[in-house]
Parts: structure tokens; sequence; C-alpha cells
């Protein structure tokens, strides 16, 4: 029996050696699941992904069902085809391809600790992070942007206003988005060790010199963006760009995210547009085809297929029983590019071409380079948009000589900027989102309301509506601002 | 039963020893009732402390001084006899039942014994052959009804459909509310795991499915945390503990018994369709309309053109929808061999369930073999043990709004012949009115998810008495499945277009070992006064895997092996793996039979948690008091009384790898356009990552529940009346949970410890004999519940949070501060002050919808359940009424065919005008009725589709939740036949139901077990059950 009484003894004091002694035993919290570090090789090319995703999927369905470019037939499209948007819509966008997507991206390669020996990556990030924002801001207006991205730091940062995000504001810490982009520009000039590839950039396949055009043309185009609101600042900005004469001057040299073409890997223009269960919900619009048709352009039969040979199409806001859905006008390959590969075009050369153009017509400081005039600018964003559809340079020379009221700038300065800009819209067709701006910008093209129109007033929404998330949990984001408010670069 | 009481206790009883001896009387001890032999009765010379127990057969053998002596025979339960020895040398004694006493022993946490009358807390018992023989597959489906403070909700009749469970309300914002599962001592693993997007998949099962409910001979639950803190963290849900049939009850004899049932089932409470109007919109046929807004029926249009050209006549097809569902089959076959006494027994338990489902090709089957034992050795050590493998097999189809069989059902225009014309060509393609969709035929055929789970469990105990009043004890349980699954969407698949295979395998295991020391002394210090102590250690270890591979662009028709895939994405491997060692201890006093206090404590140490906050304690107290006891209340009408109270703290560690902030493989997008890294670009492979979208926590603390309760039990009129009313409370704080931020912080959620929940509830059980007229017995038992659960708060500035897991956008299952958990955030009407519907004047419609507003709220204002059970000789009906008051279902099912002209309410007046129920604002704050006529089909489309409050309904529901007919075959019939015992049945399930404010049953829950409740998302429907059963003993 003694025998047992050391060992009862022994069995009660056993637990408690155990449990206090148990810290190796219980040392299984490191996750076998996921990484706490990945190298920026593998940020890169999800980052770029992210950003066309938040130019080429809902927020494109949108500006381009709002834009006259489709036609919603069901669905989403078919709400926002009579201007109906409110803080249910672009969720997504904000929360996993804006916010939670590419930027937080983007600033893992910014902060990364490979970053010093890696600065072509940062620069990229750097640019990128800039055009991505100015998505966030020419969409909602006023966003979170010097206080954003910072985690567990700040889980309710505060909106910085548009106005402070395309000029910088030093009293309250804000970098302006020209800022960034300069930035981002020195930071692809700096000796990297660490650099892109095919593998890792989905853009240029690792050529960073296209990167820093890529920079000098998104500034560009921000400052074309806030033109109205502030001509000084603009002319100043797109004069440092033409003076650097480092910009996107060929097709080649576009700034568009390739994808692939199968399924998981294709674009988001393809998905929807040709396989998705919603892809009736979309198809092309009387006017664009009508706006086509006035100008015989070329590029009509290839951006919009016509099942029946010849264009089934509903002018927006048509509520009628609409055609079988084998027959209707859609986007075309040239669009969505073939099984889905894309690319998604953020910015072109056949946009440069036009903003110049616009710049020099509108700004009257801007000094264009040698031999350049508005004209010549226009001309070739008119060649350089036909020669990217595939019109042969024939065919694009048999069009100019054929058309030379359509081909040359006449009549007032805002004549001429109609003209620009219905260019540009047709140019841009797939890119909603930058013809949405410039409408907001210009007013052009100068579409009629569409019918049955309801929004808040009946016509085009001025910005989106704060996602009802975003909402919920921060409370900065009161009061609600209806999407019939103007941005603050929108002046008209 | 009283019996397996008696053999329970024979081996808790102990007693001193050591007395003058003198001489020795023997003597057996027989129940007064049927003459058979009581074990385990004590057995005490009175005055002394002398005395014994009564061994298997009920025989003593005690030594007594020379001259007189009285033997005080007593065992709960029974009435206690004082009997002079005299000179006898044999004392036999007659042993009657006390009906005062009303005392019972039970099982509680970690498997202690228990008088029923010591507990500080609500405990309820129900009994295996309460369970057994109801029709149904499920474990948790057959206790519906049956218990106060617990609320049970199949997910729908599908074909081993799971099954939600809830006690006294959810404690946790995020993690799983569902009460742990204790199966002879082995905690047993009762997940769900949905493989796909839980809006769009199957209905998985809950693990507890793998067990037959012919199995079980008791289950009992633990409803607060105080009756369950020794089992640890998980306690804060309640725990339900389950004891399978074994041997060792039949005093050494063998008995086989077998059962055996076919039942069949049917869908059942679809909404009533009409057989007026047929497919189209605004009164023209339209053959690829979802719609049945079409002309009438018999008018001028007799023929119409299917989209596939066919001329087919334009008429009411009634059964379309209805004949959809088959006829579901369930046989149910097992057999039971027990042996043995209490000292060496063995089991062998073999059960095979086989289901053909009411979904066309979905089934489910489970085949089971279970062998325990349990020996005593000659040098005292105990050793009992049990394995049990189990075979489950489910055979699903994809469910879900569009892009399913189910989620067209509800689109079957009511002129179109779905089941008279073929539903595939040549090809194996879908014939159907729509190309983006597929037949409903075609999608069971061809979108399926099947499951295999193998699963093995089993415990082992060595048990040993050091002292009389020592005993050391160690369990080692383990449980492990595997899972394997194949989704299999073939080529032409809505969802999947160019096909789709998916292979998941999902490994779950845990591990536990319990070392108990208990230690217990009668007359502890003062006379009266008993004392036991237990100090217990925990080691636990849970590990899963769950991998994937997942093939698309599918090139040969019907060969499902993933290397038909031209395309691989989303191959996934997510591990996990958790630790824990807890120390436990409970203390126990009795004085006398009246007055009870015990205090348990327990400290875990998790690594699930950072380092600095891994290790916490929580204690809990309970007390009772029997005043019938204390005082002596003899009366006819106070039989018995008994208060009890108590409180507990209990700990919860985190889930694994919270901790940490990681990177996850890219993607983007949703249903409608979507990529997942590695991209496969210009056939370069481009791998990327991203943030994972939560941040991790290195400051988390463990998240408490705390809980009092009190309640009172009074046994009336002899006990012929028994009340046991109950009130409880709980909060539950530092809730550690995903939190919701401003997604411009570059994350969706952060983890940390937030908030506060609580519940609070009133339980009634009553049970009567109603009426006793010679061999007739009326007996009813009742339960009725009603619990009410408030967040309390979030978090600073966060007002509401979606419940983790899939939603929809625009209608989210929610926690919102000041409402019940599980609220449904969604699209309302929009009303003036004064709750109008506010109308268009434009349109007549209504004015657009106010999002974010809490639209359904699914939790019940209380729910009850009454068996009412008749008996004469060997026959016995049990009938089982259960009430659902209150509570709101979200249905896409009921809304969409309501809206698409399906409905039969949609034909009545369809050629009238009609006006929505509103006002229309003037504009200077008055408000006239709406007065604008619409057509019929503007109106019901104008009350809401899918994302509107028009999908809400009320889901109150009296019910006829089972019926069970029995007959056991007279002994005297079965003389001379190798039968101890036949008994034949009929059964039934939801025989009849009222719903007084929705179309159809609102038992409903289209994401079956989980924390996201009252949604009928294009899920099954749920069926009536019935048919017969045989059981017989050798």
């Amino acid at each position: 029996m003694k025998r047992f009484q050391k060992l009862y003894k022994t069995l009660i004091l056993l637990p408690f050696a155990f449990v206090l002694g148990c810290d190796d035993f219980l040392d299984v919290n490191q996750s076998p699941n996921s990484p706490e570090k990945v190298p920026v090789s593998l940020l890169l090319p999800s980052g770029l992904v992210g950003s066309a995703f938040a130019n080429a999927n809902e927020l494109n369905r949108f500006a381009s069902t709002t834009m006259d470019y489709l036609y919603g037939a069901a669905g989403g499209p078919a709400a926002w085809d009579i201007y109906n948007t409110d803080g249910a819509n672009f969720g997504n966008q904000w929360r996993f391809e804006i916010y939670g997507g590419a930027l937080t991206i983007y600033e893992s390669i910014i902060n990364s600790e490979e970053a010093a020996d890696a600065s072509s990556y940062v620069g990229i990030a750097k640019i990128m992070k800039a055009y991505t924002y100015s998505i966030a801001t020419d969409t909602w207006g006023d966003v979170p942007y010097s206080e954003a991205l910072k985690g567990a730091a700040n889980t309710q940062p505060r909106l910085d206003s548009q106005e402070d995000i395309y000029k910088g504001n030093a009293a309250l810490g804000i970098q302006s988005l020209f800022d960034l982009v300069r930035e981002g520009i020195v930071a692809l000039n700096t000796t990297s060790t660490i650099n892109p590839t095919a593998f890792s950039d989905v853009v240029y396949a690792g050529d960073v010199a296209r990167w820093g055009r890529a920079g000098y043309t998104l500034m560009l185009k921000l400052a074309l963006q806030i033109s109205d609101r502030e001509p000084a600042l603009a002319t100043s900005v797109i004069n440092e760009v033409i003076a650097a004469n480092d910009y996107i001057v060929t097709n080649a040299q576009n700034l568009s995210v390739n994808f692939g073409g199968s399924v998981g890997s294709q674009s988001p223009i393809y998905t929807y547009n040709n396989i998705s269960l919603f892809q009736n919900d979309i198809m092309a619009s009387t006017g664009y085809v009508n706006l086509l048709n006035s100008l015989n352009d070329p590029r009509l039969p290839i951006f919009i297929t016509a099942p029946t040979g010849s264009y089934v199409t509903y002018e927006n806001g048509f509520t009628g029983t609409l055609a079988p859905v084998a027959n209707r006008s859609k986007w075309s390959a040239a669009i969505t590019g073939a099984n889905g590969v894309g690319p998604v075009k953020l910015i072109t050369n056949a946009q440069r071409a036009f903003m110049l153009a616009e710049a020099a017509l509108i700004l009257p400081g801007v000094t264009l380079p040698a031999g350049q005039t508005a004209q010549t600018l226009f001309e070739e964003g008119i060649r350089a948009s036909m020669a990217l559809a595939g019109v042969t340079a024939g065919n694009i020379n048999a069009y100019v000589a054929a058309n030379p009221a359509v081909v040359t700038l006449a009549g007032t300065v805002e004549q001429q900027r109609a003209q620009i800009i219905t260019q540009k819209y047709i140019a841009g067709t797939g890119n909603g989102l930058e013809a949405w701006n410039d409408y907001r910008r210009t007013g052009y093209p100068a579409f009629a309301e569409h019918l049955n129109a309801v929004g808040i007033d009946g016509k085009r929404p001025r910005r989106a509506q704060y996602i009802n998330e975003e909402v919920q949990r921060n409370p900065n984001f009161t009061p609600v601002v209806l999407p019939n408010v103007n941005v603050w670069w929108d002046v008209n | 039963m009283r019996r397996v009481l008696l053999l329970l206790t024979a081996s808790l009883v102990l007693v001193s020893s050591a007395f003058a001896q003198e001489r020795t009387v023997t003597g057996k001890v027989t129940s007064a009732e049927d003459g058979s032999a009581l074990p385990g009765v004590n057995v005490v010379l009175k005055g002394t402390t002398s005395g014994t127990v009564t061994d298997v057969d009920g025989n003593y053998r005690i030594s007594v001084p020379a001259d007189g002596g009285t033997l005080v025979f007593s065992f709960i339960g029974l009435t206690t006899s004082e009997i002079g020895i005299g000179s006898r040398a044999t004392v036999d004694v007659q042993m009657a039942s006390d009906i005062t006493q009303l005392s019972e022993i039970v099982v509680t946490a970690q498997g202690l014994e228990r008088d029923e009358r010591s507990l500080g807390y609500s405990l309820q018992s129900v009994k295996g052959k309460d369970l057994a023989q109801r029709s149904e597959t499920g474990l948790l489906n057959t206790l519906q009804g049956k218990l106060s403070g617990v609320n049970i909700t199949g997910a729908s009749g599908g074909a081993g459909a799971s099954t939600n469970i809830n006690i006294r309300g959810v404690t946790s914002f995020g993690n799983n509310n569902q009460p742990l599962i204790v199966v002879d001592g082995i905690i047993f693993d009762n997940s769900t795991t949905n493989t796909n997007n839980s809006l769009f998949g199957t209905q998985p099962s809950n693990r507890l499915n793998d067990i037959s409910p012919e199995n079980i001979e008791s289950l009992n639950v633990l409803k607060g945390p105080a009756a369950a803190a020794l089992y640890g963290s998980r306690a804060a849900n309640g725990v339900i503990v389950i004891t399978t049939k074994k041997g060792g009850t039949t005093s050494g004899k063998t008995e086989v018994t077998i059962t055996s049932s076919v039942n069949w089932q049917n869908a059942f409470g679809l909404p009533e369709l009409q057989n007026q109007y047929g497919q189209g919109l605004n009164n023209d046929f339209n053959n690829q309309s979802t719609n049945s807004w079409g002309p009438a029926f018999g008018g001028a249009l007799t023929e119409v053109t299917t989209l596939q050209g066919d001329v087919v006549p334009y008429r009411a097809f009634e059964d379309n929808v209805s004949g959809f569902f088959q006829t579901g089959r369930i046989i149910q076959n097992g057999v039971n061999i027990a042996s043995g006494d209490k000292d060496k027994n063995m089991n062998l338990s073999i059960s095979s369930t086989f289901q053909d489902g009411i979904i066309p090709l979905t089934d489910f089957s489970r085949n089971s073999v279970q062998f325990g034992g349990g020996t005593k050795l000659k040098n005292g050590l105990k050793f009992n043990s049990s394995l049990t493998y189990v075979q489950t097999k489910q055979g699903g189809v994809t469910q879900g709004n569009g892009g399913s069989a189910l989620g067209q059902i509800t689109r079957i225009p009511r002129s179109y012949d779905l089941l008279g014309r073929p539903f595939e060509n040549a090809t194996g393609r879908s014939i159907y009115y729509s190309t983006t969709q597929n037949h409903p035929l075609w999608s069971t055929k061809y979108e399926q998810l099947n499951t295999q789970v193998d699963r093995v469990f089993g415990f082992m105990t060595l048990a040993y008495d050091i002292k009389p009043w020592l005993n050391v004890s160690y369990r080692a349980t383990a449980d492990t499945y595997i899972d394997r699954r194949q989704l299999s969407l073939a080529i032409g698949s809505a969802r999947a277009p160019t096909g789709q295979i998916q292979e998941n395998l999902i490994y779950n295991s845990e591990l536990n070992g319990d070392l108990m020391i208990t230690a217990s002394k009668d007359n502890f210090f003062v006379e009266g006064l008993s004392a036991s102590v237990l100090v217990g250690q925990n080691v636990n270890q849970r590990s899963s895997q769950n991998v994937g591979a997942d093939a698309t662009t599918l090139t040969i028709p019907g060969f499902q092996n993933i290397s038909n895939g031209s395309v691989f994405t989303g191959t996934f491997d997510s591990k996990s793996k958790r630790r824990l060692v807890g120390l436990y201890t409970d203390i126990n006093f009795g004085y006398k039979d009246y007055l009870y206090l015990e205090l348990q404590g327990r400290v875990d140490k998790s690594s699930t948690l950072p380092e600095a906050n891994n290790t916490f304690f929580y204690p809990s107290v309970s007390a009772s008091f029997v005043p019938t006891a204390a005082f002596d209340i003899e009366s006819n009408i106070l039989s018995y009384a008994k208060v009890r109270a108590s409180w507990a703290k209990v700990g919860n560690d985190a889930n694994p790898y919270l901790t940490g902030t990681f990177f996850v493989p890219a993607g983007f997008g949703n249903n409608v356009a979507s990529v997942t890294f590695p991209l496969s670009v210009g056939g370069v492979s481009v791998p990327g990552f991203q943030p994972s979208s939560r941040i991790g926590s290195r400051l988390l603390t463990p998240e408490f529940t705390t809980a009092w309760e009190i309640g009172g039990n009074v046994g009336l009129f002899q006990n012929k009346l028994s009340v046991d009313v109950g009130y409880f409370s709980s909060s539950s704080t530092d809730q550690i949970l995903n939190v919701a931020i401003s997604n411009a912080s570059g994350f969706d959620t952060q983890t940390a410890n937030v908030g506060e929940m609580t519940n609070k509830g009133w339980e009634v059980e009553v049970s009567a004999n109603i009426l006793k007229i010679g061999d007739f017995q009326w007996d009813i038992s009742g339960n009725w519940t009603r619990i009410r659960n408030e967040v309390v708060e979030i978090i600073d500035g966060v007002e509401s949070s979606t419940i983790p897991g899939n939603s929809f956008i625009g209608i989210s299952p929610s926690f919102k501060k000041g409402s019940p958990y599980g609220v449904i955030i969604g699209t309302a009407y929009t009303k003036n002050a004064a709750g109008q519907r506010l109308v268009n004047p434009a349109t007549g419609a209504y004015v657009p919808g106010t999002p974010n507003t809490v639209i359904a709220d699914p939790n019940r204002t209380w729910i009850a359940g009454l068996t009412n059970t008749f008996s004469y000789k060997g026959l016995s009906l049990s009938v089982l009424l259960d009430v659902k008051y209150g509570g709101d279902l979200y249905s896409f099912g009921w809304v969409d065919l309501r809206s698409n002209g399906s409905m039969a309410i949609t034909a009545a007046d369809r050629d009238q005008p009609r006006i929505l129920d509103g006002v229309i604002d003037n504009g200077d704050g008055t408000f006239t009725d709406n007065y604008i006529q619409i057509p019929a089909q503007t109106y019901w489309g104008a009350l809401g589709g899918l994302a509107s409050e028009a999908a809400v309904f009320d889901a109150t529901t009296y019910r006829l939740r089972e019926l069970a007919l029995n007959y056991s075959l007279p002994k005297s019939l079965l003389s001379g036949t190798p039968f101890g015992d036949v008994s034949v049945g009929l059964s039934g399930r939801n025989l009849w139901f009222f719903a007084p404010y929705a179309p159809g049953d609102p038992e409903l829950n289209t994401q079956g077990a989980g924390n996201i409740q009252g949604m009928d998302l294009n899920g099954a429907p749920n069926t009536r059950n019935y048919g017969f059963n045989v059981r017989l003993t050798f």
C-alpha cells in the first residue's frame, strides 16, 4: 500500500508540473498555411491585376452603361441604365479591388524589407498607387488617403478632400498625387538590385523605362482632370511632363494589364461579357452605334458584334421586350480581348495624344513640343486608336482622307473640345471610367439623358455613393453624399 | 431504469470497514414490485459505520454483533427499510419505490455521477427509447421539441442535411455556437464543413449524423456553464453527453437486440401554386420567361412554341414543381449484442442506414460497427474501452440562387412541362426554356457533390481504487475522420460552363487524455456531511487539414476525374493544430439528503493565445436545497421540493493562428468575374500574393462567459405532477472576433477582444400523469422556453457587423447593438413617421427602399413542446406537438414564386387592378392613402423581390412533430420462442403543421448548422416522414 501512496502523491503533483512546464508542447501556433512575409516579386502582379479589376470590373460596367457604351438589359446594369446607384453598389470594388486590393498591395511593396534594394518595384508601386487612388477619388470624391492603408494603426482613417489629394496639403500631412508619381519616377531611376521580370510585371514584362513613361503620362492625366478647377497647376504639371519628354508615344507603350486565356486568369470584361451567368445583362447601346455610324467610323464593326448581320441594340433606358440573346450586339474581342487575355487598357497612347491636344486647346500656358499642335495631336490620337483596333494603315489613311470634317478640329474652343472628347470617347471604348470622368469634367460627348431615367434627379450620376459597409464601419463617412453631388474638380 | 441506476451506484458507494466481528448475516434484497434482485443496495448496521452493498444478484453478507442489531437498507429512489435482525442468520428484504423521493442518479460533466437532487443547475435527460425509431436519420432532429432551453432547426429535408442546435442562445459573435458533444466520454466533433460557398453549395451533414439515433442509451443536456465547466473552454455553449448502448447491464446474460425500420418521406410544406396562367409577362406568352404572368389558360392561346422550336399545348402542368420531388426512403437496421456483468462485459453493435432523398439522385448512408467492453482484473484494476468505425456517405446536388436545380425550381412557369419532356439532348446538354440556366433534372444528374466520411472514435479508461475512498483513473479518447468530397459540374453547368471537378480531402482529429483523482468521504468531520474532491488534468490536441484541387475546362464528357481538367486553379492546403492543457477540480459537499454545495475550477493553458495571456482560470459554484427532506414534509399535496442556484464563469481560447497577419494567394472578383493566382499569362505562370484581409493581434486574451441560474422543482400529488422552472442569465465578454474595420485601412477585419452579448431566459418543464384507469395510462411531458438575446456592445463606433460566413450583398445576417444576435439587415420599405409605407405617386409602386435596416429577426419569441403518451398494456402511443412562436424566415423561394406569378395568391382576381398598401407623401407633412391602381403583375412585383423586406415572413409554426405507436407483444405469447421481447411500431414525423403567416413550411435554414439562421435561399424543402419498425430481443 505504501508503494501506492507514493504513486498517488506523484500522480496528484504530476499534472501541476505538466501544466507549468509545457511551453514547448504548446508552441504550435505558427501558421503552416500562410507566410508572414513574401517577396515583392509576388506582390507586384497581384497589385497590377487589382488595379485592372478596379478599372475594368463593376465600375466599368456602371460607367459604360451610364456613358452609353452599353445598354443595361437586366440586373445591376439595368439599374444603372436609369441612373439608379446607391451605397449597395461597388462594395467589392472599394473593399477588395481598391483599398483592400491593389492599394494595400502597393503599400506592402513600398514598406517591404526588400524596398531599399528594389527601388524599381517601389517606383512602379508608387505610380500605380497614384493611379488607383485617382480611381477612388474620381469615383467617390473625398476619400481616405493620407491616413489610409495603415492597418491596425488606424482602423478609421479620416477623409481627405479631393482637392488636397490632388494638390497636397502640407499642414494636414497630405502628399499630392503628383508628388507621389514624381517619387515613383525618382525611384525608377534609382539603382535597383531586385527588378521586375516577365513573371512579376504583367504590364511591361520588366521594362522599367516604360514605367517611367507611364508615370509621366499619368501626371498628364491627373493634371488634365483638374484643369478646369486649377488651370494654373494643371498647366505647370503638363509643361513639366512635356519638358521631361518621357511619356507614352507608341501603342506598344500603353499602360495595359495582360491577362490569360484560361478560366481563372481572364480579364473581368471578358468573363462578364462572355462567360458569366450575367453575360446577357449587358449589350451595345443604340446611342453608341449611332454615334460611330454618324462618323462612318471603321472601328464600329471591330468593337461591336452583329450576329444577325445588323446591329441589334437598345436605347439606354428602354424598358420593352428584348430580342433573343443570341441576336444581340455586344462588345467584341477587340474590347474584351480574345479568350479573355485582355489587355485591360488603363492609359493609352491615343489617350495621351487627345489629352495633350485638349491641354493645348484649353490651357493657354501649355507649350507643346516643337511641330505639334492640337490638330496634329488630335489626328495622331485617332490614328493611334484605329491602329490599336486593327484598322490597317491604308484604311486609316483612306478614312482620314474621306472624312476631313471628322479629323479636323474646327469651330469654337468648346466645339473643338467636343470633337476631341468624342474621339477620345470612341478610342476609350471598354474604359468607361475615363469617359465618365471626361463627361463630368467637360459635358462631352453630349449624349441626351436616358429614357425613363430615375436616379436622384433624372441626370447622370456625378459620383458614386459611399459604400454601405464603409459608412457602417467608419464614423468619418457621415452624412450621406448622394450621387447627384459634383466632386471637387467637376465645375460644370 | 432503476435497475441501471442501482448498478451504476453500486460501484460508487463507499463504506468504511472494520468492526468487531461476532457473527454473519446474509440475505437477498428484491423489488417489492416485480420480485427482481436489487443490486447496489446499501446495507448498514444501524448506529455504526459498518456496512456493505448487495451484489448483482441482490445478495449481501454482513458481520453483526452477536446479539440483536438493526439493519438499514437504503437506495436512492426506494423507501429505506429498517429491520431488526434478532437472532436470524438470513434477512431477506423487499424494497418498494419511494415516490416522495423523486431522485435519480444522473451523469454530469466528465462522466461524474450525481444524485439529481444535489445539482445546483439544470440538467435534462432523454432516454434512448424516446429517440429511436422516430422516422429520422439525424440524432439532433429526434431531440426537437423534447428539451427546454434548446433550439434545434434542421437545414431542410434534404438527405443528410445538417441541423443547427443552440443551447440557451448563442454566446459568441463569430465562433462556433454549437454545444460540445461528448459520446461515451469522447469529445465528438460535430462540425458542419462547407467546402463550397454556403449560399450555393450542398447541405452537408453535421458530423453528429455519424451516430445513429438507434444506438443511444441515454442523452443528457448540460445547459449552462456551471454544469459544463469541467469540460473546459468549449462549455460556454452547453454540452450534450451521450451514452451509447453498452453491455454490462444484463447480469451476465447475453442479450441480442435487432432493430429494423423502413420509412418513406415526401417533400412537404410547398406553397400552393396557381394553375390559371402560364409562362410570360404582361399577359403575353414568352418562351424564355421565368414568369407566369402570361395569358390565362383556356383562352385563344392553345399551342405555343418552345425555345427548341417544338409546338406544345399551352396548359397548366399542375405537378411540375411538386412532381420534381420524389418519394424518399429510409431503411435502418441494427444489431446489438451485449453481454456480461458490471465487472466483465462486452458489447458489439452494427448498424446501417440507407436513405434515398426526395431530390432525385441524392442519398445518405451510414454504416457503423462498434465493439467495446470492460474488465476488472484480479489486482483491482478496471479497464474499459470501446472503438467505433463508421462510414457515412452523402450524395447531394448543388443548391442556391440561380444555376442550380433548387435555384430553378421556384422559377418554373406554370405552363412549362418540366417532367414530361426530355431534359437533355444527345450530347448531354440541358434542354430548358433558358439558355443560361439548366433544367433542374439535368442539374440533379450533372451537378453533384458526393462525400464519404470514414471515421474512427474510441476511448480507453484505466481505473484503480487505491483506497476505498481514493480512486485514480485515466481516460484517453480519440476521434478522427477523413471526409473525401468530389464536386462534379458537367460541361454546360450554369455555374461552370466549361465544367468543373473539385476534390477535397478533409482530415480532422481530436485527442484527449484525462487523469482524474477522486477522493470521497462520508461523515466528514460532521455526522451526515459527505465530501468528495476530484482533481483532473486534461491534455487536448485538435488538428485538421483541408486539401483541395480544382479542375475546370473539362474535355471528356462524363469522365469525373480531376485529370479531365485543362485548367487547374484553386489548389489549396489548409492545416491547423491546437493544443491545450487544463487542470480542473470539483469539490462537492452534501449534508444529509437536503443540502448540497459544489465548487469547480479549471485552469487552461492554450496554444492559440499569445504566451503572455495563454493561461486562464475560471470557477463555478452551485448549491441545492431540498426543503421537503430538510423539514420532513410529508404531504399528499407537496411531495417534493427543491431549489437550486449556480454561478459560473467559463473561459475560451482563440482559434489557431489568429495572432499573426499573413499573406495569401491573391484573387479578385466574385461570381460575376474572378481571377485566382497563379495566373497563366501568355503561357507563363505568374504567382501572386496579397495581404490577407485580416489583421492579427498579439494582444488577444481569452473570452469569457459568465452565467448564473436559479430554479426550483416541485412534485405534487405524490409526484403525479412535477414542475421545474428555471431562469438563467449569461453575459459573454471579450469576444475574440474578426471585427469589421474601415476597408480604407487596407484590411477588412481585425482580430480583437470586443463586445458583450447577453442571454436571459426562462425554462419550464412539466410532467404529469393525467389519467390512470386500470392498465390505461395517459402521461404528458412538456417544456417551454423563452430566450432573449441582446448584443450589448460591439466596439466603439461600430453599430453592427455582418456574421462571418457567406451572405448576399444587401442581405446581411448581422449582430447589431441593441438587437438580438442574427438579425438580418437589408432594404426595408421606406415608411413615414407613422410607419406607413410610402408610395411613389408617379408609378403607384413603393418609393426606393431604405437600406441598412433590420428587416428580419430569426429568433423565436418562445418555443414549446408537448408529448402525450397513452399506454395500455403493451400498446403505447406517443404524440409530440411543438410550437415555435415568432421569429422570421427570409425566403428567396416564396418571394420568387410570388413575384413571378406562380403562387396561388397571385391568380386571384388577376385581371383586376390592385392598390398597394401605403400612403402618398403630399409634401406638406400630410399623407394621402394610396389610391393608384396598378395591374396584378406590377402589384406583386412592386411588393419587392429577393433583396427586400417582401422576402420576410413570420415563421410561427404549430406542428405535429412526431408520432410513435408501439406494440410490445405480451410475454405470455413469447414463452417458448427464443424472443425475450418483440415490439412493432409505426412512426411519423412532421405529419401536420400550421404556419398562419407563411405560404409554406417555414422550418428551412438553407445554410444549415452555424451562426446564420432564418434564411431559405433556394435550398431543399422540408419533408414528411412515416414508416414502421420492429424490435426483437433474444
